[in-house]
């Protein structure tokens, strides 16, 4: 007997991905039902040979080498030989690899055993692979189907399964025709079953690799072939049914997987006197999909008794009544609560839309006080080109009664006529963009150039005070998302404040330096530096309060206005003492988003 | 029309600049143009006949500054016609009382200006006579020997001949001699003349006589 303190060893030689769902489903059943086998501990050692990808032929040596390696000195208690390539590597190997060990293999069609290839003492859990049954189901579902479709692989795992189906469908020959398609790449196969009649029965084994030698995973076909499929799609495999096959007769991997373990454990208990050659089958049955069945419309009524369906919603209302009432409950709770805050909703939007209209107004009634104090500068603005239009017109008429007339200067006249009036119309049209009343709209918009056009109605009433006005604008600055009228009209109020508070300044003392800037990733930055007095320190934070005015004159509305307008588009203002005497007022905007190429 | 005379226009505004000189070469005026006041003192000569169109409102130097740099240099011998884009009163009084010719604010009517334009050159022109009299009495003035310009100076102090002789300790009909020889040579018919002539120089009760006695 062995010391029931020595571990067992379980090598898992897996011939094809054990990450395969099937493969993952019966590996971890069969560990579950080892990890209750409480006599020894088991460690388990897992060998893929990945064979559908990489054939076994090729890398034979190299792998019986590297197992060699690994396992000269190891005792190695039972080998599980998963899939046909597994089970033959045993046979050619097993003996000089792992000596003494005992084979269980599983996954592997029954009439895919050469029995006497197969180690006397193995024990086998061999897979049905009902092709029948499945045909079967899928004809009393679709009674008047007259075509039988089969898709298939052109791995070797892929053949035998095609080879049993061809064998088992010769009955169903006179009955409908049967096509296979071996092999063929997805996007094909795609197109073919997506022109299928509904009325097809498609019946999809698997495909590990298609004619082109591109390797595939046979769940994900499936997948792919239900969602494209317009007739409905078969499988004997349970891993199918759960990846959109609508029905089939399939053995339960997971049962396999514990069917296997028990195996194993037996084999551990009795040691080698274990009898021998057992070959076992795991029963299959009907599974369906009640989605995939809706899907194509079909009656479940029509499946076969004791089917299992699975993937269904209906029994819902049955099994969870009370959790159904009590949702019910608290969806009506909520209800009322949504619609309290529905009302309340409504009456702040109301309240809101009354402060937005007030917001405007306010606005608007700034633009006005603001543009009011530049009128004068405006007018002398104005009345440079008309006097200049007056003049030429003036000069026009005495070259006109010349002997002769001196058309050629006419002419020039008249040219600087139109481009003096077409000046005087951009003069008025600044002006009323300002004064007019719109509606608040953001956009993306070059600050830049909103500058610059401020400092075009500002140049005039600068010139007057005598007041240097200069700008520092950055090249580079990416667009911001604001309302073109409303930024400006910040700059115009933060200027003009400027501009008051330089008064008292020597004229060779008054300048006023407008400068753009980015402030950080995402916001632009504006401020307005001026060299009059600067703002008490006391007075700094207040500044933007409404009636708060360092000036003699003005309500100290201004800058309040300013401030609400930065902050209603996501910004803010700030004032401080310039180091060189004088303030600075800067306030930041949100850069526009990248405009998506 | 025999050249009326030169217009020197000051402004920086391009187009107005240059719409003005263009209406004043066609009344047959000789236009200078200049865009700053900086320029203007800079290149205008200012003995020629004729005029200043003055912008009132302009970077640098205003109208205003000019004027006065004019005044504070003593070459404000040609009238100033100051233009403004909107006349506001206190600029207006500021202008006048330093001796503006006129005050036209844009856009001026073409016969308005035309007219000032010409009226400040022969305001400019009757300046410029008068002043070229007075020269040429100062320069008569200048003239007369030391002993006439004694006599000059007492007489239009209102002293009598016999108090001048016994001043320069001289004789009567020496003093007479000397008198006629001044109303000579200023080309002066009466001693009222000689008075009023006196007062126009600037010479009545002003300095002592250069060379007065030591008394």
């Amino acid at each position: 007997l062995h010391a029931a303190e020595e571990e067992a060893r379980v090598v898992i030689l897996n011939g094809v991905d054990p990450y395969l769902p099937a493969y993952l489903v019966m590996d971890s059943a069969m560990r579950a039902s080892l990890a209750t086998y409480s006599t020894r501990r088991v460690a388990f050692f897992s060998e893929p040979l990945d064979a559908q990808r990489f054939p076994v032929q090729v890398l034979e040596p190299e792998f019986v080498a590297l197992m060699t390696k690994k396992y000269h000195a190891l005792r190695i208690d039972v080998v599980v030989a998963v899939t046909r390539p597994a089970l033959d590597f045993f046979s050619r190997h097993g003996e000089e690899l792992w000596p003494g060990a005992r084979l269980v293999f599983h996954s592997v069609a029954r009439n895919d055993i050469d029995l006497a290839k197969v180690p006397p003492n193995a024990i086998g859990v061999v897979a049905r692979r009902d092709i029948r049954g499945t045909v079967d189901i899928a004809r009393r579902l679709q009674p008047d189907a007259r075509r039988i479709l089969v898709i298939s692989g052109a791995s070797e795992l892929d053949l035998v399964l095609e080879r049993e189906a061809r064998d088992v469908l010769s009955t169903d020959a006179d009955t409908a025709s049967v096509e296979f398609l071996s092999g063929w790449p997805l996007p094909e196969l795609l197109v073919r079953v997506a022109a299928e009649p509904a009325t097809t029965i498609i019946v999809y084994l698997t495909q590990f690799r298609d004619r082109d030698g591109r390797p595939h995973i046979p769940g994900n076909v499936q997948r792919a072939l239900s969602g494209a499929s317009a007739a409905p799609i078969y499988s004997p495999f349970e891993t199918h049914i759960a990846a959109g096959a609508a029905a089939g007769s399939v053995e339960s991997f997971e049962e396999t997987g514990r069917f296997a373990g028990e195996q194993v454990r037996a084999v551990l208990d009795n040691g080698p006197r274990a009898p021998g050659r057992a070959v076992l089958e795991v029963p299959s049955r009907c599974v369906a999909n009640a989605r995939a069945l809706k899907r194509w419309s079909m009656d479940e009524r029509r499946l076969p008794d004791g089917c299992e369906i699975r993937f269904a919603d209906r029994s819902y209302w049955r099994e969870n009544f009370w959790q159904i009432v009590a949702a019910l409950a608290v969806i009506v709770g909520q209800g009322l609560l949504i619609a309290t805050l529905f009302v309340q909703r409504r009456r702040r939007r109301v309240a809101e839309g009354e402060s937005r209209k007030r917001y405007a107004e306010m606005t608007h009634m700034n633009r006005r006080v603001a543009m009011g104090e530049l009128s004068a500068s405006i007018a002398h603005e104005l009345n440079q080109p008309l006097g200049a239009i007056r003049n030429n017109a003036g000069a026009a008429e005495i070259l006109i009664k010349a002997d002769p007339p001196r058309l050629q200067e006419v002419a020039e006249i008249l040219d600087d006529i139109k481009r003096d009036d077409q000046r005087a119309s951009d003069v008025i049209a600044r002006f009323r963009k300002m004064l007019q009343k719109a509606e608040f709209e953001v956009k993306n918009m070059d600050l830049n150039n909103a500058i610059t056009e401020t400092v075009r109605l500002l140049d005039s009433e600068a010139s007057a005070k005598e007041i240097s006005l200069r700008t520092e604008l950055d090249p580079r600055l990416p667009e911001v998302s604001a309302d073109r009228v409303q930024v400006q009209q910040v700059i115009l109020n933060l200027a003009l404040n400027a501009m008051e508070a330089m008064h008292s300044q020597p004229a060779n003392r008054r300048v006023l330096v407008i400068r753009s800037a980015r402030a950080d990733r995402s916001e632009a930055e504006v401020s307005v530096t001026d060299t009059g007095p600067g703002i008490p320190a006391e007075m700094l934070d207040r500044v933007f309060e409404p009636f708060v005015t360092t000036k003699a004159s003005g309500m100290g509305l201004g800058l309040a206005i300013s401030r609400t307008i930065v902050e209603a588009h996501g910004g803010h203002i700030s004032a401080e003492s310039s180091p060189g005497g004088g303030a600075v007022l800067r306030f930041t905007l949100p850069l526009a988003p990248p405009r998506s190429a | 029309m025999a050249a009326p005379g030169i217009v020197h226009v000051v402004d920086d505004d391009a187009s107005w600049r240059m719409s003005v000189g263009r209406l004043l070469r066609a009344a047959g005026y000789q236009v200078v143009l200049y865009e700053s006041a900086e320029q203007f003192l800079k290149a205008a000569t200012i003995d020629a006949r004729g005029c200043i169109l003055l912008d009132i409102r302009m970077p640098g130097l205003s109208g205003l500054n000019l004027q006065q740099r004019l005044l504070d240099d003593g070459r404000q011998t040609l009238p100033i016609v100051f233009l403004s884009g909107h006349g506001d009163i206190p600029t207006t009084v500021l202008a006048m009382k330093a001796g503006a010719e006129n005050f036209l604010t844009k856009p001026v009517d073409t016969e308005v200006l035309l007219a000032t334009v010409s009226k400040a050159i022969e305001r400019g022109r009757e300046g410029r006579a008068r002043r070229e009299r007075l020269d040429e009495q100062r320069a008569r003035v200048a003239a007369l020997t030391p002993t006439e310009r004694k006599v000059f100076d007492l007489v239009v102090r209102g002293k009598l001949n016999k108090q001048i002789a016994s001043e320069l300790g001289s004789v009567e009909r020496t003093i007479k001699w000397h008198r006629h020889n001044i109303m000579e040579k200023l080309q002066l018919g009466s001693l009222a003349e000689l008075v009023s002539l006196a007062e126009r120089l600037g010479l009545v009760g002003a300095n002592e006589p250069p060379n007065g006695a030591p008394h």
